[in-house]
């Protein structure tokens, strides 16, 4: 039985729905539909997310109970706190080893299996692989290996007659130990993006290169670099914007410590809020991190424009 | 003489000189000492307890035991975090390809207002680093008393951007002529995308899950901020409490235990890559996703 409908304004509005065009093209509004799905945890993990940690940044909030409004006093008291200050010092160290690290030996290891040979695929395995595991393998593996007593690498340095290095347990050694870790497990990402781009060189500028003379060292100094630039500042962007943001290596392998020589923002942060319960303060400075990243992108976007 | 036709035949076959031996050799090498952490690792955790601390190095055990495994699967609820890390991966992962291939099909395929400035969102957030969010997120589900739960874990990871990306721009290289058919034949745009659409895109479907599973499989400061059951932990950050340094273990069998442990976390991942290595790296050289 079929009801008998007299809506004029409704029928009008549905057929002027229907026939909707938007860039001279019939909408297709199923789109939305489309979109809801990832839209819906996106705004709020994203968007609500960062609008709601904002205000947080302005309180003060210990869970229970209301947050309370104290304008700029978080801000205040993070620019007087001296671990707020390690920290920020600290990231830039880790900044300053694990980026140069990764940056240069991704380069030279995806230079070395550019051109294929008997096991290249093996090998190119084997220089991704750390990149694979979790934090926790890292941390765990590399608290072993960089053991003062009975670890790896303190026993064959001992066989150098280097006496044993306290990678993590100095206030001098801590940082170096976690970066070392942390080269190991990042570089497989820059030396694929590496990779990818020298399989695009063409090899007949390698050939031209070598019949005027110029020997490996040259043809890569003249001929990849120059082509590499905007990976080499890809991959130095997003390895800083990494490294700021270091927290699980740092955790596991040294908790911050000791006295405070390995800890970075994040992990400060996560000590505020976990174990203090300061939301609005881990909150602030989590915007300071933010801003903090934003401003050293920059600055090295600049610097790598404009070196020719 | 058999293995030397074979070598001679990989010469031959990759076109390689000879005289580039000595360049394999040192890159062999490399790779050698590169992995080897991973060797030392397999190798503490199949050692008896007393011979995990030695004066010189052994690189492999003397007497082979599996009494590490054995501890840590009595000691710890490692199979409950095994679990725990496979319900939420696979549930994130398969919901996080699934929406990103639908964001990714409109955002590439269908007309309507505003799908350039959805876009633009979306490669905006990612220059907001995660943790900006995980204090408001961690305050968020605590006061609505979702700590503790799969959907603490499973929700924030379901929306990601590189998924998004990875599907509109395989859509975008789709030529279109297959789905149109399938609309003049009175499809619904559901029915296109499920039935067509969708079983072509099977390399960015692979690519998407592998990178979302190891992502997920290896997320570590969300799970370690909202989960404070013991039982609810996932395997990454159960086994981190393996350390032997501030545990109550003494350091000298606990390396051998944390090995076991770890050896048992990174063979998942290890095992995924190494069967499907191709798309891992075309995945990562076509997104730039820092894990």
């Amino acid at each position: 039985m079929e009801i008998p409908i007299r809506l004029p304004f409704w029928n009008n509005l549905t057929r002027r729905i229907k026939k909707a065009t938007w860039h001279d093209q019939r909408i297709d509004w199923s789109g939305y539909l489309f979109l809801l799905p990832f839209f819906i945890p996106f705004l709020t993990f994203t968007v609500v997310a960062i609008i709601f940690g904002a205000y947080i940044a302005f309180t003060d909030w210990s869970i229970m109970g209301a947050p309370q409004w104290v304008g700029l006093a978080n801000f205040m008291e993070a620019f007087k706190d001296e671990w707020v200050l390690k920290a920020f010092t600290n990231i830039f160290k880790y900044g300053l080893i694990i980026v140069p690290g990764v940056t240069i030996l991704g380069l030279i290891f995806a230079t070395y299996v550019n051109k294929r040979w008997a096991l290249s695929g093996v090998v190119r395995a084997a220089f991704y692989s750390p990149n694979v595991v979790s934090a926790t393998v890292i941390g765990l593996v590399w608290v072993w290996i960089l053991d003062t007593q009975y670890g790896l690498v303190n026993k064959y340095l001992g066989m150098l007659g280097i006496p044993n290095i306290p990678w993590l347990t100095s206030t001098h050694w801590s940082l170096i130990g976690v970066s070392i870790a942390s080269i190991w497990w990042d570089l497989g990402f820059s030396f694929v993006l590496f990779l990818a781009a020298l399989q695009e060189i063409p090899h007949e500028l390698h050939e031209a290169a070598a019949i005027d003379g110029a020997n490996g060292v040259q043809s890569f100094w003249y001929i990849n670099l120059p082509i590499l630039r905007p990976t080499i500042s890809m991959v130095v962007t997003l390895q800083i914007i990494a490294t700021m943001r270091i927290f699980s290596q740092v955790y596991m392998m040294t908790n911050g410590g000791p006295a405070g020589s390995s800890v970075s923002v994040i992990h400060y942060i996560y000590t505020t809020a976990i174990v203090r319960f300061h939301l609005g303060y881990a909150a602030a400075v989590s915007l300071m991190l933010f801003v903090f990243i934003l401003i050293v992108t920059f600055i090295q976007q600049r610097l790598l424009r404009e070196r020719v | 003489m058999k293995t030397s036709n074979g070598l001679r035949h990989i010469f031959h076959k990759r076109n390689i000189k000879p005289r580039d031996i000595p360049v394999w050799i040192l890159g062999i090498t490399i790779a050698v000492l590169w992995i080897a952490p991973f060797v030392w690792m397999v190798s503490t955790s199949l050692k008896p307890a007393n011979e995990v601390m030695t004066r010189d190095i052994e690189w492999f055990p003397r007497h082979v035991t599996l009494d590490n495994y054995k501890k840590v699967f009595s000691n710890y609820p490692v199979a409950r975090w095994a679990w725990n890390s496979l319900v939420v991966t696979t549930t994130s992962t398969a919901l996080g390809v699934l929406f990103g291939a639908m964001a990714g099909y409109a955002l590439a395929r269908l007309n309507f207002p505003g799908k350039n400035i959805f876009f633009a969102i979306l490669i905006a957030s990612l220059m907001i680093p995660t943790e900006m969010t995980i204090i408001p997120m961690f305050v968020g589900f605590l006061k609505v008393g979702l700590s503790n739960s799969y959907i603490a874990l499973i929700l924030p990871a379901i929306a990601n951007v590189f998924s998004v990306y990875i599907f509109r721009q395989f859509f975008l290289g789709l030529p279109a002529e297959l789905e149109d058919a399938a609309s003049i034949d009175g499809a619904s745009r559901f029915g296109i995308f499920w039935r067509i659409a969708l079983p072509l895109a099977r390399a960015p479907i692979i690519a998407t899950t592998i990178l979302l599973f190891t992502l997920n499989w290896n997320s570590f400061l969300w799970p370690l901020l909202i989960i404070f059951d013991d039982n609810m932990k996932t395997m990454p950050v159960g086994i981190a409490a393996f350390t032997p340094v501030v545990g109550t273990h003494t350091q000298l069998e606990g390396f051998g235990v944390a090995m076991a442990g770890v050896t048992l976390l990174s063979l998942p991942s290890l095992l995924i890559f190494f069967l499907l290595q191709r798309y891992f790296i075309e995945g990562i050289s076509q997104t730039g996703i820092k894990g």
